[in-house]
């Protein structure tokens, strides 16, 4: 029992520094979950545009981010950028590169909803004479947010376990803190594993807060 | 080093990058299925001691099981092989997921076809085997698609645990050329060949079993 | 024809919970014989035919099949279901199987037969219903009646001692119920054991001479829907068979 004895010890003994990265990979998930969010409907809303070339872009920018894998996107970002003389610390990349990403993700979650909208609801209000923006920000956002409230909020899970791509761009953040416990006694099982019920246990306050969330915005009728 | 050395010189990396997303997608697709299975011909018990199964998988990143899988292990006396430990870190945890989409998938065959067959005497098994199944992989398929295409994104962490695939193909030559840009987008463009090529093979697939009004919901 | 009943019901009670289906129903059907079993929703017109194959569980009473009593334990349930051949209202049809193979699968799968024997007995028994030209579809693209007949087929494919028809015409339009009537009467005629639910007036009306009424879970009347609708005591009973639009 000693090896557990000497794996507590070093847990408490490094508790302040894996308390330290626990709050940045909440910091970075909240971050890039309001980012992503932001972003979503900033792309969903340019692909709704009437012109031609702006949809096709952002066609072009949804299928590619979601067609490619993220912690590539980090790593052009974290290794290629000093190429044209640009530094950025690993916290920028990762909210950079994490919120292109996310965004890219909303959107078409966004999209998937608009396209289950009632189409005559929509026709009803540009007969009515309002704006092709005003019918985005009062017919068409609040419905689609609703909407897409499992799927958005599933993403905020998917950000908290993907932080973890953070620590390969040698951002500290809990999973690093980790890694250095572990070099520390080499009880790597231990750690990891320790690493993993965190993880879990962060994802069912996330869980349990999406649950609540989906319970207070539903709109009668409008759930299948 | 123009942009198609640059191509060239990831192709090598290619063929890991395929076998880790095949081998993975594969463990998840059995895992998954046996899950959904045992899920619906099992006790109430089975069915907690799964759903909580699946709860675990679906709550732990990639990485962090992938750790513990190949620099945990050991530590107990258990070695594994890079490419085991992909398929026991992202292919179990996408099973978990895939159990989650067939679980839906089986809400969709109609109940009325298995009343029928239960008053024709077949057993349990039996139904699951010739209605429930070939129903529920074809109801599945969006499902599928998207956690196949799931694990690709998530292979490139096969080079943590030394596998010589894309990324970390793209990896060593920034090290030697430090030509970052051109090398990575080259990785976006081959990720995103692949899973091009993936859907053209998944919609053909598709074709090949398509049944007139059975499209998934 | 036998002395005995193929089917022989004694006091049959069903309880859900303390919702009394089924309150002590007797009833007899004899090989060769078509009988009608009418009554409004909720009557327990599904439920009994449920019991004669163990889909639910009868409370109390007796059912004897072939003379054996068949809610008895130990009783080989899904051999019972074999030779008991369910029509059901919605079809139930599998989706992802031909129309050929919708019947081949319980002869291939229960009776143990080949592909090719499957095969030849299943386009027998769907030429007998006109179906074996549509041997090749799914079920989504034949019509309703097309269906039914194909469910009937896969049920008679089965060889089994009797059909039962759970509302067979409630999910189809008029032109089509005849039609399916039109198909129990040749059945009837030869000799194949029908038990038949309904509220389908024309149905009943087409397929047998009498009919049996059921209400609240008990056998209220048995006679002809001519004079169950004209000169019946009970004013309920002839306000179900006078309904409107039927004339006797």
């Amino acid at each position: 029992m000693s090896e557990w004895q000497s794996f507590v010890g070093d847990l408490v003994e490094q508790w302040p520094l894996l308390v330290t990265g626990l709050g940045q990979t909440v910091l970075l998930t909240a971050i890039i979950s309001i980012n992503g969010l932001l972003g979503g409907i900033a792309v969903f809303y340019l692909g709704l545009s009437p012109r031609r070339w702006v949809r096709r872009f952002i066609n072009g920018y949804i299928s590619f981010l979601i067609g490619m894998p993220l912690i590539v996107l980090l790593f052009l970002m974290y290794y290629g950028l000093p190429q044209w003389g640009i530094r950025v610390s690993p916290f920028a990349v990762a909210v950079l590169g994490f919120t292109f990403n996310v965004a890219a993700y909303n959107a078409a979650y966004l999209r998937t909803a608009y396209n289950g909208l009632d189409a005559s609801e929509l026709e009803a209000a540009t007969a009515q004479g309002f704006s092709h923006r005003q019918i985005f920000g009062l017919v068409i956002l609040p419905q689609v947010l609703r909407l897409s409230v499992p799927a958005l909020t599933n993403q905020v899970i998917l950000n908290l376990k993907d932080s973890t791509l953070a620590f390969l761009i040698q951002y500290t953040e809990f999973f690093a803190r980790v890694q250095e416990l572990a070099s520390t006694n080499f009880q790597f099982f231990k750690a990891y594993a320790f690493a993993a019920l965190v993880y879990l246990a962060l994802v069912s306050v996330v869980v349990v807060a999406a649950r609540l969330l989906e319970r207070r915005i539903i709109i009668p009728g409008s759930m299948r | 080093m123009s942009f198609l050395d640059i191509l060239r010189q990831l192709s090598h990396g290619v063929g890991y990058t395929l076998l880790v997303t095949l081998a993975c997608s594969v463990t998840g697709l059995l895992s998954g299925l046996l899950i959904a299975g045992s899920r619906q011909l099992g006790g109430a018990g089975t069915a907690l001691l799964l759903d909580v199964y699946t709860y675990i998988f679906r709550g732990i990143p990639v990485l962090v099981l992938l750790f513990v899988v190949y620099f945990g292990l050991p530590g107990l006396g258990l070695k594994v092989a890079p490419l085991l430990a992909m398929m026991l870190s992202l292919g179990l945890i996408a099973g978990a997921y895939l159990a989650e989409v067939f679980r839906g998938a089986l809400g969709s065959v109609d109940a009325s076809e298995i009343l029928a067959a239960t008053a024709s005497g077949m057993t349990r098994g039996q139904i699951f085997c010739h209605i429930e199944l070939p129903q529920m992989l074809r109801f599945a398929v969006p499902g599928m698609v998207n956690e196949f295409t799931t694990v690709l994104k998530y292979s490139p962490f096969a080079y943590t645990v030394g596998l010589p695939e894309v990324t970390k193909e793209a990896m060593s030559l920034v090290a030697t050329t430090h030509r970052g840009i051109e090398i990575y987008l080259a990785v976006g463009v081959v990720y995103f060949a692949i899973f091009r090529l993936l859907m053209v093979f998944i919609r053909g697939l598709e074709r090949r079993f398509e049944i007139p009004g059975m499209r998934p919901a | 024809m036998s002395a005995s009943p193929l089917i022989e019901i004694r006091q049959l009670v069903k309880r859900f919970g303390d919702h009394t289906v089924l309150n002590g129903v007797d009833l007899e059907l004899f090989a060769g014989d078509i009988k009608v079993v009418m009554g409004p929703s909720g009557c327990g017109k599904s439920t009994l035919l449920r019991c004669l194959n163990r889909l639910v569980e009868p409370t109390s009473g007796v059912i004897r099949f072939r003379g054996e009593d068949i809610t008895a334990p130990g009783v080989d349930v899904r051999a019972l279901r074999q030779s008991i051949g369910f029509v059901f209202q919605q079809f139930a049809l599998c989706r992802h199987l031909t129309v050929l193979d919708n019947v081949t699968l319980g002869l291939r799968k229960l009776r143990g037969l080949r592909r090719a024997e499957a095969e030849q007995k299943a386009l027998h028994e769907l030429d007998r219903l006109e179906m074996a030209s549509h041997r090749d579809k799914y079920p989504a693209q034949i019509s309703g009646g097309q269906k039914q007949r194909v469910a009937i087929a896969r049920a008679l494919a089965m060889d089994p001692a009797v059909v039962v028809f759970d509302e067979p015409t409630s999910a189809l339009d008029p032109v089509m119920s005849r039609e399916v009537a039109g198909l129990i009467n040749r059945l009837h005629q030869e000799q194949v054991t029908m038990l038949c639910v309904t509220h389908d007036l024309v149905l009943a009306q087409n397929i047998a001479d009498e009919v049996i009424f059921l209400d609240q879970g008990v056998i209220r009347a048995q006679d002809s829907i001519a004079r169950l609708a004209a000169n019946h005591a009970d004013p309920q009973v002839r306000a179900f068979f006078g309904r409107e639009g039927f004339s006797a």
